[in-house]
């Protein structure tokens, strides 16, 4: 088996999660949720969990379906299931976000509504689990980069119990007094496994082969990289595994995020190095604009976690929680997906008009169907639109922060048009035969030779 | 003549650049020195204590080693692939099944051309620049047989690529089938692409 089939909805998956990703910056700019509401308040859990279902989930399940076969050079288990995955987890979203406006009194009471949001969001996940599962169980012994998806997996199958959990125990479904103190105390350990294990995990791992893909630089298989994976693994499963016994047992959780905080704190210093080591070592000298912005993303990430380390010091990390979250979802993860965004786009988008041609006609360049400069300065506004929010954020301004988060709106509305821009291969002669493909959705049959 | 040495990914192998063709169009790679019979720099190489295999490329030759130390082994090589080009011996041997530079079938050559139609869509170079083309060979029957890789294994274009490459080979007047495989031994790295392939990204 060479190589992998493109995959058919993970278009869809992108356009998804970036209408939410442009609902939540919109909603964050009208001063709905916090900083304008508070940490816990209703209209936050609905902005935060538009942010790591609606966008960043989404946008990792769409891209996991077509670069967890390239990782391990085998195809996806199943192309049949990315379509109803997608459409339980946006009903699942729906019903969520719905739950949250229920409980902020928004809509009439409906107690079996975020019962039915759990069970809708993890039958999606589910699906999915089982797809990416099968493919990887499939190609053991697993490449590194793969290894990283497989834990972050097992991570998103913990964030999702845990939600399920909390969904249940609100509508007075759970009895035993052991998952009442789970549901009750288990908040923060349901973030670290969502956005540390399912997502931060995720995206390291797959940074490490794209990233060499993309710039060529040499692939980073040594004793650092390995080490980085185990100590991430040990690090987010004393943090939620522990976590979780210690509540059961009616102890404080904390000990267990500080044990994996600790190791984690090594994991992350290391995988930093090794991002220096393939930006150094690359044989591209003149890199494309996904990878400059990657480098952002990155750099937004290590300043997040020495943000969380000063406000520890300073002994204020709880009063600005919020801003370190806040940094890590859209300076790091957001950044990170927007930049990969702007090249998987133009290179799915490639293969589907212009693989198939190939070989009996002159064909253009992944980078002919961008536009580099023009888009640069849009991702140089957003990242400094969540430096400027970050920044409000700690200084506790809401207005400020609700004027960063407009100038979001605009720069990803502008990366976007950007995106659409390339699936209509605007500024590309069609010759041959080659049609433009669908916006989001997957022509009647793949393009396969 | 100048003879540029590349470090490699694994350390125990090194690359040496003589800036003159060594087996245009095709790479041969050895793990002994009885596959070495063919060719005579490949048999030399062979001969120095310490040399594990030898891989001849389009314009490149890599030397992996055991045990010895590359400040030891490193003159030797050096010298022993000097004094060859310099003496203009053949690469391989007349008659042996891999071409010699300047004998290749100008049929293969009129399909290699046609493969520089073909582009790898992520670098925007053609393949047989980029040295994604191991190796063509024309039949009695006139079919391309084409040797070839593609940047990363489980790539999404892999299959594009290749049927790309196999359109291109059958547009040659001349051929009437191709047959295209796929390798990953030796895998791609960047140093296979030509010195024009490699100033075009930058290198």
């Amino acid at each position: 088996m060479h190589g992998v089939a493109l995959s058919r909805w993970t278009m869809s998956y992108f356009a998804a999660a970036l209408a939410a990703l442009m609902a939540a910056e919109v909603l964050m700019a009208a001063g709905y949720g916090f900083p304008s509401a508070p940490l816990r308040a209703p209209e936050t859990l609905l902005l935060v969990h538009l942010v790591a279902i609606g966008w960043l989930s989404l946008l990792l399940c769409g891209a996991l379906f077509q670069f967890v076969p390239v990782l391990v050079a085998r195809p996806l288990f199943s192309n049949m299931l990315p379509l109803p995955t997608l459409v339980l987890l946006l009903a699942g979203l729906v019903a969520l976000l719905m739950g949250f406006l229920q409980l902020g009194g928004a809509l009439g009471a409906w107690p079996w509504l975020l019962p039915v949001a759990a069970s809708l969001l993890a039958g999606g996940f589910m699906l999915a689990l089982y797809n990416l599962g099968r493919t990887l169980w499939a190609a053991r012994p697993l490449p590194l980069p793969a290894r990283f998806v497989a834990v972050a997996l097992v991570f998103l199958a913990a964030t999702i119990a845990l939600g399920a959990l909390f969904s249940s125990a609100f509508a007075g479904l759970v009895t035993s007094d052991a998952l009442l103190r789970i549901a009750g105390e288990g908040v923060g350990l349901h973030a670290v496994a969502g956005i540390g294990g399912w997502l931060t995990f995720t995206a390291m791992g797959v940074s490490y082969r794209l990233l060499a893909m993309f710039m060529l630089a040499p692939e980073t298989d040594g004793s650092r990289p390995r080490a980085v994976f185990g100590l991430g693994t040990a690090a987010l499963g004393v943090a939620v595994l522990g976590g979780v016994i210690l509540v059961v047992f009616d102890m404080p959780s904390g000990l267990a995020l500080i044990a994996g905080g600790a190791a984690g704190l090594a994991g992350i210093a290391l995988y930093g190095a090794d991002m220096a080591m393939l930006y150094r070592k690359r044989k591209r000298r003149v890199i494309e604009l996904n990878s400059q912005m990657a480098a952002w993303a990155l750099a937004y990430f290590f300043a997040s976690i020495a943000l969380a380390l000063i406000l520890i010091g300073l002994g204020v990390f709880y009063d600005h929680i919020g801003a370190v979250v806040f940094l890590l979802a859209f300076g790091w993860l957001s950044g990170l997906g927007l930049a990969k965004l702007y090249k998987i786009v133009a290179f799915m988008t490639w293969l589907e008009c212009y693989g198939p041609v190939l070989g009996r006609m002159p064909t253009p360049r992944v980078q002919d169907l961008v536009v580099e400069g023009p888009a640069r300065k849009w991702f140089v506004l957003y990242f400094l639109s969540v430096l400027a929010a970050t920044a409000a954020l700690l200084g506790q301004h809401i207005l400020g922060f609700r004027l960063a988060a407009g100038l979001m709106v605009v720069a990803t509305a502008l990366i976007a048009a950007h995106l659409v821009r390339t699936r209509r291969l605007a500024g590309i002669g069609l010759a041959g035969g080659v049609r433009r493909p669908h916006l989001f959705l997957p022509g009647p049959e793949p393009a396969q030779p | 003549m100048f003879i540029q040495t590349q470090p490699m990914s694994d350390p125990d192998s090194l690359r040496f650049l003589p800036g003159q063709p060594v087996l245009p169009g095709t790479v041969m790679k050895m793990a002994d020195r009885s596959e070495a019979v063919t060719s005579p720099l490949a048999t030399a190489l062979f001969d120095v204590e310490g040399v594990a295999s030898v891989t001849l490329g389009p314009d490149y030759i890599v030397v992996g080693k055991k045990g010895m130390a590359w400040d030891h082994l490193k003159p030797m090589l050096l010298g022993l692939i000097t004094d060859h080009f310099v003496r203009g011996a053949p690469v391989i041997r007349s008659g042996s099944p891999a071409r010699e530079p300047e004998t290749e079938d100008p049929l293969a050559t009129a399909v290699r051309h046609a493969l520089e139609t073909v582009i790898d869509p992520e670098l925007g170079y053609n393949i047989v620049g980029l040295g994604l083309v191991y190796a063509v060979a024309i039949d009695k029957d006139g079919t391309a047989a084409i040797t070839m890789t593609t940047t990363t294994p489980g790539c999404p274009a892999t299959n594009y690529l290749r049927n790309g490459a196999y359109q291109a080979a059958v547009g040659v007047e001349g051929i009437d089938d191709a047959e295209v495989v796929l390798t990953y031994d030796p895998p791609w790295e960047p140093e296979m692409m030509s010195q024009e392939a490699r100033a075009w990204l930058g290198f």
